[in-house]
């Protein structure tokens, strides 16, 4: 069992470095590619004269072949190097870091909800008779069919503009008053997770209860708690915690609208104002700890879920 | 000077966001609820009650820099001082120069004040204000225009600065009342080196507020506190934090709910929400703003007059200012707006000849005759090319478009992501394929000879957005004239000459002059909400009520 777990995780681990840099590359090719010029940032605001230009574009290795720049950049990176932002002149990682911790709390008070919530919901579907199950398959399409950019709009105007509990806008000060700007959007980014975990959760649960094992445990008098524990949510756990996996590692792309629509200053935001201004370094960094922070969960999920049941896992893959 | 603006509104949903809470774009037959004409005011009556912190938001986005030289942004006026003042009515007062006049035809003498310092206490001299202006006779510098004629800057005593010039010009009192007579420290200057005016470097002027070491957290906030040896008076608002909120709808509802305490440049298209219940109000004022659109390209039909006065005549502004302006603006005969005159000296042979060109009105018929015409093959459709992500810019685009279809033109949208349309400015490669280009522009500096200079004189001479290579020797020789006119009177006559020529030849198709919007918590007080506030310290009478 050890031996395996150690091969898994070396092979995740392997398989996890090489995503990353196939990653890398089609990040920096992408942005390389794509029109537009990152001469106007870099410019400061003045109109360039033709050999203001020339001299950024040397200092910059605009010209540069793209391999050569990547290596570069690579370079830069694996000594801890990130490069400068083109519009703001200053360190690259410094600009981010802040920014992420907002990210990263918005994010994990999204899934602390979305698990509350999603999973709650799926059980309370899939064990409480067709009454329940029709009210929540009933709400859960409706989360899911509400984009998060309306969702935030009707959360506004509920919750902050008509009753005034909460801030519209930003992400407050660290501590409880960071807590209390980021309910809202927190909420407004998590309505079509739960929904979809819900659903997950109530097949994967329902697929389970009508499964031959619980019937014989039933049969077998077993009580009806014990039999839930042990034989149908721990067998459906895998299913919904790989799925949670990417869903939470979505999130952090997703909370880019989050974070717009209230004004929060997150890695989502600084990634599309970066995009629009051609601001290379950012957007290569932004990108790539997005794909990192992706990548990772989804591997941390695919070895809890071995955890739980080796048997979900080895039974995916040929002996 | 002047200031073209491609407008980067950008955001992820948020365009679809706008959609729901902006009002939508009104049919112009309907017409029944004509929107109240709203009062203009160039400032707010003066603060007299101090105030800790207030939070503005910048809806531009985060400046890259705080330089003067290289930026226009709405945070650098309370910072730095310009060597003439601006007062809200676009008038020009002494500043930390107390008089700055002509000796002679090409010899400009500025004497300045000899109690101003910088934040640092160190007191301003002669040798600051030749470093300040010697900046911007580079052509890095955005006001590099305003000193093209110089020949030399010098000092000419402790606190008296001559400027030379190779011939004279009647714009460039004007102009040091704008950013390019901003007085920086020369000492402070050469130890910050190229990183001047970035967050980690800093600046050191002697504005009404101060930038602290720390003040600057790229990609969040900048806070600025009030320089209690400010030469004018201390500013009653004690911490003057700014954020960047770039989403209408975002910063609509921050601001209605009292979270962000005012805002310039807010969006027309929020009108509803700024008029409706809220911690403040919508404050109007004058400006020199002016949306348009002109040709990209000498080639194809859009470089062809006739084509552009046939869509003027289509297009109608009432209309106009309606949907794109929420009401929010006036009809503008010509490029060049009329507040941009109306306190200089001569403003009545300006206005004298505003007033004689034809106000634009809508004539179908006579448009489709110009473009029948006028001979140029319209089969293929015109590129009309707008920055993405703004609604007033969308709206725009598709009246022209509509219009454009009733006298037999295809308009083809191009919605162009912020640098790529920003590029267009100085690369002409990135104009290709482009028939026309819709832009926002402002004049932040009394003066008439900006806007048209950029579009009409030959490129060697200034025209550096005269793409459609349009020259007329009588326009430019009068444009010339008017600028080294060594009196008033004279430069107010040769321009009026030029416009006659000039006007009805659109090189800009003037849409609407769009008035200056600003939002102020119910609170507060003390705000230039002219135009002028690019150029003057808006927030220097700010405070309580």
């Amino acid at each position: 069992m050890n031996g395996w777990l150690m091969r898994t995780l070396l092979g995740r681990i392997g398989g996890l470095a090489l995503t990353l840099f196939l990653a890398s590359v089609v990040i920096f090719s992408a942005l390389l590619l794509t029109p537009g010029d990152p001469i106007a940032a870099l410019a400061g605001g003045a109109k360039p004269t033709p050999e203001l230009v020339a001299q950024i574009r040397a200092e910059y290795h605009l010209d540069d072949p793209i391999w050569a720049r990547y290596l570069q950049w690579l370079g830069g990176v694996l000594t801890g190097d990130f490069g400068r932002s083109f519009v703001y002149q200053t360190d690259v990682l410094g600009l981010i870091a802040p920014r992420f911790a907002v990210t990263l709390q918005l994010v994990l008070l999204t899934v602390v909800m979305i698990l509350i919530a999603g999973v709650g919901s799926g059980i309370l579907a899939a064990t409480r008779g067709p009454a329940v199950d029709r009210a929540v398959g009933l709400l859960t399409a409706l989360g899911m069919a509400l984009p998060t950019f309306v969702v935030a709009i009707l959360l506004i105007w509920v919750f902050a503009k008509s009753l005034g509990w909460f801030p519209v806008y930003g992400e407050g000060a660290p501590g409880l008053d960071r807590f209390w700007h980021l309910v809202l959007p927190a909420a407004s980014l998590a309505v079509m997770f739960i929904a979809y975990i819900s659903r997950v959760t109530r097949s994967s649960l329902v697929a389970q209860l009508h499964s031959e094992h619980v019937e014989t445990a039933r049969v077998r008098g077993i009580p009806r708690g014990r039999i839930f524990r042990v034989h149908v949510f721990r067998n459906a756990a895998p299913q919904i915690l790989a799925i949670s996996g990417t869903t939470i590692a979505g999130l952090f792309a997703a909370a880019a609208i989050a974070e717009q629509a209230f004004g929060l200053g997150g890695i989502g935001s600084l990634l599309t104002e970066a995009a629009a201004r051609k601001d290379l370094p950012v957007v290569q960094l932004v990108s790539l700890l997005l794909v990192t922070i992706f990548v990772v969960l989804n591997a941390v999920a695919d070895l809890v879920s071995a955890l739980i049941d080796p048997d979900s896992v080895n039974a995916g893959r040929p002996a | 000077m002047t200031r073209i603006a491609p407008t980067a509104v950008l955001a992820l949903g948020a365009a679809a966001a706008l959609a729901l809470t902006a009002c939508a774009p009104r049919d112009g037959g309907g017409g029944g609820e004509a929107l109240a004409p709203p009062e203009l005011v160039t400032a707010l009556p003066a603060a007299t009650t101090p105030v800790d912190e207030v939070t503005w938001s910048i809806v531009e986005g985060e400046p890259a820099t705080l330089d003067p030289v290289s930026s226009a942004n709405l945070i650098i006026p309370n910072l730095c001082d310009n060597l003439l003042s601006l007062q809200p009515d676009f008038s020009v007062e002494p500043g930390i120069a107390t008089s700055a006049e002509w000796a002679d035809p090409t010899t400009f003498v500025i004497e300045l004040r000899d109690d101003v310092t910088f934040w640092d206490g160190s007191p301003v001299t002669a040798e600051d204000v030749v470093y300040s202006l010697e900046r911007n006779r580079s052509p890095e510098s955005q006001w590099f225009s305003a000193f093209a004629l110089v020949t030399g800057i010098a000092a000419s005593g402790p606190h008296e600065v001559t400027v030379t010039f190779s011939a004279p010009d009647s714009t460039f009192r004007d102009a040091l009342a704008g950013q390019g007579g901003a007085v920086m420290s020369a000492a402070f200057g050469a130890g910050a080196g190229d990183g001047l005016g970035t967050s980690e470097a800093g600046l050191m002027c002697t504005g009404p507020y101060e930038l602290a070491a720390d003040g600057w957290t790229p990609g969040s906030e900048i806070v600025t506190t009030a320089n209690p040896d400010y030469w004018n008076g201390a500013p009653l608002v004690d911490t003057l934090r700014y954020v960047f909120v770039s989403d209408a709808s975002t910063l609509a509802t921050a601001l209605t709910e009292g979270e962000i305490d005012g805002a310039l440049n807010v969006s027309p298209s929020s009108r509803a929400a700024f008029e409706g219940e809220g911690a403040g109000r919508l404050v109007v004022g004058p400006s020199t703003a002016s949306y348009s659109f002109g040709p990209a390209s000498a080639e194809g039909p859009a470089a062809n007059p006739d084509i552009r006065r046939a869509l003027s005549l289509a297009i109608d502004r009432e209309q106009y200012i309606d949907t794109v302006l929420n009401g929010l603006g006036e009809v503008q005969r010509t490029i060049v707006p009329e507040f941009t005159f109306q306190e200089l000296s001569a403003a009545d042979v300006y206005q004298e000849g505003y007033d004689a060109l034809a106000a634009p009105g809508v004539d179908l018929d006579t448009a489709t005759q110009l473009v029948e015409d006028s001979g140029e093959d319209v089969s293929e459709p015109l590129v009309l090319a707008v920055p993405a992500g703004a609604t007033e810019f969308k709206n725009t685009a598709q009246i022209v478009q509509s219009a454009a279809k009733q006298i037999g033109l295809t308009i083809e949208i191009d919605e162009m992501q912020a640098s790529d349309f920003g590029a267009m400015f100085y690369d002409a490669s990135a104009r290709e394929g482009i028939d026309l280009v819709a832009t926002q522009g402002y004049l932040e500096t009394p003066g008439v000879l900006g806007y048209p200079s950029l579009f009409m004189l030959p490129e060697e001479l200034g025209g550096v957005f005269n793409w459609s290579g349009y020259a007329n020797a009588d326009v430019t020789a009068h444009m010339q004239a008017a600028r080294t006119a060594t009196d008033e009177r004279t430069a107010a006559q040769e321009f009026v000459a030029a416009q006659e020529i000039f006007a009805p030849d659109m090189l800009q198709v003037t849409l609407a002059g769009a008035y200056q919007l600003s939002y102020v918590n119910d609170g507060l007080t003390g705000i230039t909400s002219s135009v002028a506030m690019y150029s003057s310290p808006w927030a220097l009478h700010l405070g309580g009520e």
